[in-house]
């Protein structure tokens, strides 16, 4: 994910979400939403994300 | 305490890549790197802010942003994501000077607790609590809600429990802070980390206050978990300090129930009782909500007690629909559960553990939470206007307002300062310091008369930096 841009088109404005459409734990409230999000996910994810996790190491805080 | 002041540390996770993924800058130089112009505006990488919240590196090069005192949760909510916004900009400043360098580098920034090997680091939630009152009383009660607070409240993630089952397949928990936990109630941070931390740094009149330091929390992108963490933590302290009679929960083994209570989506799990017999985390949950009903007040602590039973109920009856769009863990495990199931892998696979970081990631371009948000698939509870204004306006009916004040007034004159939570005085050798032991105080006479100082000492004032 590390040069892609998850950036909506059309800047902050939340897209219409349409009411509820399944009570389960396996569906978004929005399914075109959803499904937007997904895809770019399955963009970003690609390439890259192991070498991408196994770089984040770092000591400890607290 | 009827009015209780908190605030809220968080320390971010930073990681430098290569397009590739591959590892760019070690975290010691990715951190010099973002805070290159804190450092150049303050000449320090600790720095307290005209919000007069505290910007630092903390141990491990984890860069560090603690909010003002705060006596209103949503006010910490805002004053909490003028953090992460003062972060996510230095975040693209720095990723901006890097690609201008010519350099195959991007820092990305993660409001997380854990790295892929496994350091933790934290999320510090600070409550005023009286000296003279429950301290001693205060773990008792107090723990069993914080071991089983994670089903509201918790970020959500995967775990990959070898000898339980899971294993490499993963399997989702409410929070993955759990097995970071190792005892209930101690002065370490590091080590052997507590559920409550007993370091006393009052912050603050030593005779008259001391702070609770509860550091068994997520990192939390939803403002409507993040909210319920204070709110609900909040009440149950006011409960305790009311000195009646509370059910005793106390739980036989808090580090085994913690972890039990991260693993058991059904929030029915039974929690050995140090009395004997058992409960549940749904139970402790559902007492302490509803002995709780009967003290708060007011609009604000009316809608959290709707939300947290709405927690409890998601929990209860497996529904989601409520959850799954306002409570961090619950967004995750819709999220990593489609995901999973679209690419046809398991939940411990790498890809998983990638999208659960860029769940985290605060640059608003890279943030999975951010995009969620746009489309109205996580909440959004305070205005892009109330954060902006909280960048550069202190909390105005805590101490908070006093160094708020001190820090923009020198930072407009350009004058030295130096600041931190109790103290305020100016740089020049031999400046006397003024003290605030009360957190509660926006008015004092010595600021007064430090802020004129300033004024005299400074230049005109010039506009603030955009």
């Amino acid at each position: 994910m590390s040069q892609q841009s998850l950036n909506a088109p059309g800047g902050e404005e939340p897209e219409q979400t349409g009411p509820e459409t399944t009570t389960g734990g396996q569906t978004f409230a929005s399914a075109q939403g959803a499904g937007d999000i997904l895809d770019e996910i399955d963009e970003v994810l690609e390439s890259n994300a192991e070498t991408f996790v196994r770089s984040f190491v770092q000591k400890g805080g607290e | 305490m009827k009015r209780r002041v908190g605030g809220l540390e968080t320390e971010f996770g930073l990681v430098c890549v290569r397009a590739d993924g591959s590892r760019a800058l070690e975290p010691e130089a990715a951190a010099r790197e973002l805070f290159r112009p804190v450092v150049a505006m303050g000449r320090s990488s600790n720095v307290f802010l005209r919000n007069a919240a505290r910007l630092y590196l903390d141990v491990g090069s984890h860069p560090e942003y603690a909010t003002a005192e705060c006596d209103d949760w949503w006010e910490l909510v805002a004053q909490d994501l003028a953090g992460e916004r003062v972060l996510g900009d230095l975040v693209t400043q720095a990723n901006e000077r890097l690609a201008a360098e010519g350099q195959d580098a991007r820092i990305h920034l993660l409001k997380n607790n854990v790295d892929s090997a496994g350091n933790a680091f934290g999320s510090h939630e600070n409550y005023l609590v009286d000296r003279r009152g429950e301290f001693t009383r205060l773990p008792r009660f107090l723990l069993p809600f914080l071991v089983t607070r994670q089903i509201v409240t918790g970020a959500g993630g995967v775990v990959r429990d070898d000898d339980t089952g899971g294993g490499d397949a993963g399997r989702f928990v409410f929070s993955r802070r759990s097995d970071h936990m190792w005892e209930a109630v101690s002065s370490a941070t590091t080590r052997t980390r507590p559920i409550i931390n007993t370091r006393d740094e009052p912050h603050g009149d030593p005779s008259r206050f001391r702070r609770l330091h509860v550091i068994v929390g997520d990192s939390t992108m939803s403002e409507v978990s993040t909210h319920l963490r204070f709110a609900t933590t909040d009440l149950v302290l006011r409960l305790i300090e009311s000195g009646r009679t509370l059910p005793d929960l106390a739980l036989a083994d808090d580090i085994a129930a913690i972890r039990t209570v991260a693993r058991d989506l059904t929030g029915m799990a039974p929690l050995p009782l140090e009395a004997g017999g058992t409960t549940t985390a749904l139970e402790v949950q559902q007492r302490w909500l509803d002995l709780a009903a009967t003290v708060a007040e007011g609009p604000a602590e009316l809608a959290a007690l709707q939300d947290w039973q709405r927690a409890l109920d998601a929990v209860r009856t497996g529904d989601r629909s409520w959850a799954a769009t306002h409570l961090d863990w619950a967004i995750k495990e819709r999220l990593l559960g489609q995901v999973a199931g679209r690419r046809g892998i398991t939940l411990g696979d790498p890809a998983i553990e990638r999208l659960d970081l860029a769940y985290h990631d605060i640059d608003e371009t890279q943030s999975v939470f951010r995009a969620l948000q746009r489309r109205g698939l996580a909440p959004r509870e305070v205005t892009a206007e109330r954060i902006e204004h909280a960048r550069t306006v202190a909390p105005a009916t805590t101490r908070a307002h006093l160094r708020g004040a001190v820090v923009t007034a020198a930072q407009e004159h350009g004058v030295d300062h130096v600041v931190d939570w109790t103290t305020m005085r100016l740089g020049r050798p031999g400046a006397m310091p003024v003290q605030v032991m009360d957190p509660f105080a926006t008015e004092s006479a010595e600021v007064d008369a430090l802020l004129a100082q300033i004024r005299e000492a400074g230049e005109p004032a010039a506009p603030p930096p955009a």
